[in-house]
């Protein structure tokens, strides 16, 4: 009786939840589900076993500064809907791996921003037919392909049951200034002009409200969200012998007023334009191979990049996949010190948001904590409801950006360490090791890039990570000393065995993941490394000089009066 | 649009206000002014230019009388040319211009802000990516001529004067909440057909000023605005042929579209359209006399012979890297017939309006700068003159000033301002419907067929262009939307499906008459093909005044291909 009593609020809770909060577009959706689903399976041939629709309404506003001059300030409202069909069987479906023909139906379609019943479904219908049409199609290729079935390594089935849920939560509020922030945007990239050697720089914000509703014909219902607000600060310029140089730096909230203050992110900007500059006049690095320590967001990146997507559940079953661990389940695949949980109900670490959580995926399953490492062993994948073998179900890892097809993907990605020391510790033991293997210095990687900046227009892949900011640490109690150019060789895949330590201090990367369906928020949250080897060597340098005249004399400098003079005497 | 009207009087040179408070023209002046330093290889370059639209933009849709989308947004669109070499030869018109290898700095996105140090900055960079672009261009083009033997090689740019125009930009408001329930209403009007599967309304305003500079000492600063209301419906017959009508509305101010009861009734007017077309029969095969009746006519003249008057001039490439060059309809063709010895053809943008209308055709300089002048295209029939921009065509003294759009490979595109069709025979609308079906008797045919609206621009979905362009030689014409058969009683019958077969430039040669009265069709020019309407980007406003036309004989077939099955599952019902 004592446990009851403490349920039945909870339950009346939910109900009473559900009668205030649920969207008249959850209602409608509802509707054309249920009879699409009822008068497809009783007049299409092949009949679907089941049909999900999925929309994302995301309200975000945006304002992007440069010098002092706003570039962009704007805001909108979207809706786009992703239709699920799946005809054939669970064991065998439309969405069958089969080489050379991609399963692609959804395409987030625009739906109207405004409740309207009418309106909206006869997108839905339409979009409804037109991907059943697609599906039929490509089950058809499926059993028509002979091979399908008979060279496969993984024979598992094509779908997982899942249990049916019915969450809905109220529709959250964008809280955004629109003309404070384009003020704000404006003092913070105004800094740039003090930095001679910024040729290019960007400071951006961006808020936004994310509404999630997804019905099947399972019978579940969700209406749930998240909102977030990332400011990220982009600083490039051009060495005198052409290597193209970038600093960023990036913050990352759950609403706009959570991020750092004013003050702090002029010291932010500042600090990244002080690194380019820094950068400018560093070293060109030269080739070397040795031991280094990872700062946590950098192992962190790490570990994401390299680690993180090999353990996506999907990539055990595709045989175009490197599948690194797929064997390896029960086997050491990290130092013994060393467990990861992928871990999408956690919501912050300290005081920092973690930007890869959520309560369900974007297939309708309640997320969980997943141990995928324990003690060096590996224990789990990460999974969606495409089961592979030894792992039937989803454990909550489904995900996609609108208009992908869902596979599994990381959330919150969190190392844990039992060999964790202090950090200057860390470095006293990275100096040790230095002197152990006979060479001049160590490398200290302060910042790689990683989600913003790897989608930047420099064409940088989405899983390679290009160290940013990297210190030769000299053992003879020299300065540490900052080089450019500095690229990975290899996998890195490789120094993780060489592992020696960790320092006992987690830090958080949150970063937005790419991959094949499409961007995701993530977060990585590891503690400083020391590896015993990596190696590095140079960039190749740009193609081009740096500017041929010299920049436009700016208001901050000193020699802004002449500059303005000579002009004006030019002109007359 | 009063002061407007009092500057545009004068056809060639404004005299400048002095107008020191824009920073925007301060800042493109004084980067320009130290453009002329540049020198690298001792190959200063010779031409700079900066152009820069700052536009505001809106667009809002709704459908069944719920607001879909809507969009605000405010761009500044730089454009940086810069030519070396010297006008003989330079980097321009060669396949390699618009490649750069080295990193970009120059924004992609431009300081919203009247920001002088930042505009500067962004002058400055992009000058010096566009320099050494044209540097890498020049040497390669070089290269490649080296190998070809090119006789009478025309100069790559033309000499223009100098102009000085800076214009008042009036400041510009709607009623947003005004707007936002009139496309709700509108656009409810579709709640009555439930056979339309798809009905969109949408508003888009676009108010820009143009800024240009160029170190011969051109400076413009203009405004340019253009609002279009579209009316759009779609659905499927029941053989799965897709049914669709559009009606567009054109103008330079929201206030002077038409009423809202008369685009409800546009609305309307285009739903029954589309609710009749949807049950039409589908017919087999029709060779015989054609009437191209009201908006019909012009609208079939602006795609087959206004968008071809400046053939483009072929790029130079390596001999051994072969280039898909598609050369102009008329290219070659100047002193041949191309219509009736009775029809002429002039282009004048200089004309702000026609019967009261404003000409979207109409402008002050194009975006070279330099002023249109009234351009006789065809005389007696005969092809006399080309529409030009700075690059020289062959037989055109420089810029007739109709460069209209940015184009590729550093150059801009011509594109006609106002095109008037004159003919010294008319004949009467009625008569003509008469000649009509004395022709349909004269040949023993059961009726003929009249178009009404062409799909030009067009409106069609990426599937149904590839059905229409599939198995035809040269250049696809439009299809005729609304297409009817006329019987020798008068009858009409509305049709669906047919498209024309071999329809090229020289069947106009073969018009046999056309009408006394003068319609008004106006469009927006992309460069797109069929002028689609789903093209963003820049677009240039065409205004085509011509009669209804009479062909004596013309082809009509089945468009091919496979059609798709209707859905399986019935419409939503639609709740009232």
């Amino acid at each position: 009786m004592w446990q009851l009593a403490l349920l039945f609020p909870l339950i009346f809770g939910e109900i009473r939840g559900l009668a205030q909060n649920a969207s008249p577009l959850l209602e409608t959706l509802s509707a054309e589900l249920q009879r699409n689903f009822l008068e497809l399976q009783a007049k299409a041939d092949p009949p679907p076993y089941f049909i999900a629709y999925s929309v994302v309404e995301e309200e975000s506003q945006t304002a992007a500064g440069s010098f002092g001059s706003l570039l962009n300030s704007a805001g909108g409202l979207t809706r786009s809907l992703d239709v699920t069909v799946r005809v054939g069987s669970p064991k065998l479906d439309n969405y069958h791996r089969m080489r050379g023909d991609v399963a692609q139906f959804a395409s987030a379609l625009p739906l109207p921003v405004e409740d309207n019943p009418n309106a909206i479904r006869r997108r839905v219908w339409l979009e409804t037919d037109r991907v059943y049409r697609l599906a039929s199609q490509r089950l058809i290729r499926i059993r028509a392909n002979t091979q399908v079935k008979a060279s496969e390594e993984d024979p598992s089935d094509d779908f997982s049951a899942a249990p049916v849920s019915t969450y809905i939560e109220p529709v959250r509020r964008l809280s955004f200034s629109q003309t404070e922030w384009n003020a704000r945007i404006r003092r913070l990239s105004q800094e740039c002009n003090k930095h001679r050697g910024v040729l290019s720089c960007l400071v951006l914000i961006v808020a936004a409200r994310q509404t999630k509703y997804f019905v099947n014909s399972e019978g579940t219902r969700l209406q749930h969200g998240r909102t977030f607000a990332r400011l990220s600060i982009q600083v490039r310029g051009k060495a005198s012998d052409g290597m193209d140089l970038l600093a960023t730096n990036h913050f990352d909230a759950v609403t706009a007023d959570r991020l750092p203050k004013e003050e702090a992110l002029l010291a932010a900007v500042k600090k990244s334009c002080e690194q380019l500059t820094a950068l400018l006049k560093a070293p060109p690095v030269d080739p070397f191979v040795g031991p280094a320590i990872l700062s946590g967001s950098a192992a962190g990146v790490f570990f994401h990049e390299i680690f993180g997507h090999r353990i996506e559940g999907h990539r055990q079953k595709d045989e175009s996949e490197g599948q690194t661990f797929t064997k390896s389940v029960g086997k050491p695949v990290l130092p013994e010190f060393l467990s990861v949980i992928s871990d999408p109900t956690r919501d912050s670490i300290g005081k920092v948001d973690l930007s890869g959580s959520y309560r369900y995926d974007d297939e309708g399953v309640p997320a969980q904590a997943v141990r995928v490492v324990e003690q060096g062993i590996l224990k789990s994948f990460l999974m969606s409801r495409s089961p592979i073998r030894g792992f039937p179900t989803s454990n909550g890892h489904g995900r996609r950006q609108a208009g992908a097809e869902v596979v599994s993907r990381q959330s919150n990605l969190i190392v844990e360490s039992s060999k964790a020391v202090e950090p200057a510790q860390l470095r006293m033991l990275l100096l040790e090791e230095i002197k152990r293997q006979g060479k001049p210095y160590g490398l200290y990687f302060e910042q790689v890039t990683g989600g913003f900046t790897t989608t930047a227009r420099q064409g940088l892949q989405a899983f390679t990570v290009i160290p940013l900011i990297v210190y030769r640490v000299y053992a003879d109690g020299r300065p540490d000393e900052l080089v450019r150019g500095v690229s990975i060789v290899g996998t890195p895949l490789a120094s993780f065995s060489k592992i020696l330590a960790t320092s006992n201090v987690p830090e958080v990367f949150n970063g937005i993941c790419g991959a094949e369906s499409g961007n995701v928020p993530v977060s990585a949250v590891s503690p400083a490394l020391l590896v015993s080897e990596i190696e590095i060597q140079r960039q190749p340098a740009g193609l081009d000089s740096p500017p041929l005249l010299p920049r436009p004399s700016l208001p901050d400098s000193a020699d802004l009066k002449t500059a303005a003079q000579t002009g004006r005497e030019r002109q007359h | 649009m009063r002061l407007l009207k009092f500057l545009f009087g004068f056809p060639v040179l404004v005299f400048a206000q002095q107008d020191t408070n824009d920073v925007v023209l301060r800042a493109m002046k004084d980067e320009m002014a130290r453009s002329r330093a540049l020198r690298l290889v001792d190959a200063p370059p010779y031409f700079v230019e900066y152009t820069l639209d700052d536009a505001d933009l809106y667009l809002a849709g709704a459908s069944l009388g719920a607001l879909i989308r809507e969009r605000r947004s405010r761009l500044r669109a730089p454009r940086i040319r810069v030519r070396a070499g010297e006008p003989k030869l330079d980097n321009s018109n060669h396949i390699f211009s618009d490649v750069y290898r080295g990193a970009r700095y120059d924004a992609t996105e431009f300081p919203l802000d009247d920001h002088y140090d930042a505009l500067r900055l962004a002058f400055w960079l992009a000058t010096d990516r566009a320099y050494k672009q044209a540097l890498e261009a020049l040497a390669r083009k070089k290269a490649s001529l080296k190998n070809i033997s090119e006789s009478d090689r025309l100069p790559d740019f033309s000499p223009a004067s100098v102009v000085s125009l800076i214009l008042p930009v009036p400041k510009r408001s709607f009623d947003e909440t005004k707007w936002r329930d009139r496309l709700r209403d509108i656009s409810a009007v579709y709640r009555a057909y439930p056979d339309i599967f798809f009905s969109e309304v949408t508003l888009g305003i676009s108010n820009t000023t143009s800024y240009l500079v160029n170190n011969e000492g051109t400076e413009v600063r203009m405004p340019d605005f253009l609002t279009t209301f579209r009316i759009r419906v779609s659905t499927m017959a029941p053989d799965g042929m897709p049914i669709r009508d559009y009606a567009e509305f054109l103008t330079t101010d929201v206030d002077q579209l038409p009423s809202e009861s008369q685009l409800k009734k546009a609305a309307q007017e285009t739903g029954d359209q589309v609710s009749a077309r949807r049950a039409a029969p589908y017919p087999e095969n029709y060779s015989g006399p054609v009437l191209f009746e009201g908006v019909a006519g012009p609208q079939l003249l602006a795609e087959t012979l206004g968008r071809h008057f400046s053939p483009p001039r072929r790029p130079v490439s390596d001999p051994e890297r072969p280039i898909n060059f598609l050369p102009g309809e008329l290219e070659g063709r100047l002193g041949s017939r191309i219509l009736p010895e009775w029809m002429d053809v002039l282009d004048d943008p200089t004309q702000k309006t026609w019967r009261g209308t404003t000409l979207l055709g109409h402008y002050p300089v194009d975006i070279e700068g330099v002023p249109p002048k009234p351009v006789v295209l065809i005389e007696k029939g005969v092809l006399k003159s080309f529409l030009s921009t700075r690059q020289p065509l062959p037989g055109q003294e420089g810029s007739n000033g109709h460069a209209r759009l940015p184009g590729p490979l550093g150059n801009n595109l011509a594109v006609a301002g106002n095109l008037f069709f004159r003919s010294s025979q008319v004949t009467a609308v009625s008569d003509l419907r008469k000649k009509l079906l004395d022709l349909c008797q004269q040949r023993g045919k059961a009726y003929a067929y009249v178009v009404r609206k062409m799909d030009f621009p067009s409106t069609a979905s990426a599937d149904e262009l590839r059905r229409i362009s599939s198995g035809l030689s040269g250049r696809p014409v439009s299809i005729p939307l609304r297409l009817y058969r006329l019987y020798p009683d008068g009858r009409e019958e509305m049709v669906r499906g047919l498209r024309f077969r071999a329809f090229t430039t020289r069947a106009l040669r073969d018009i046999l008459a056309v009408s006394d009265e003068l319609y008004l069709f106006q469009y927006l020019e992309s460069g797109a093909p069929f002028a689609h309407m789903d093209v963003s980007g820049y677009v240039a406003g065409v205004s085509v005044v011509a009669p209804a036309l009479l062909f004596d004989e013309l082809e009509l077939e089945r468009i091919p291909g496979e059609l798709p099955k209707p859905p399986v599952v019935s419409p939503p019902p639609l709740i009232p």
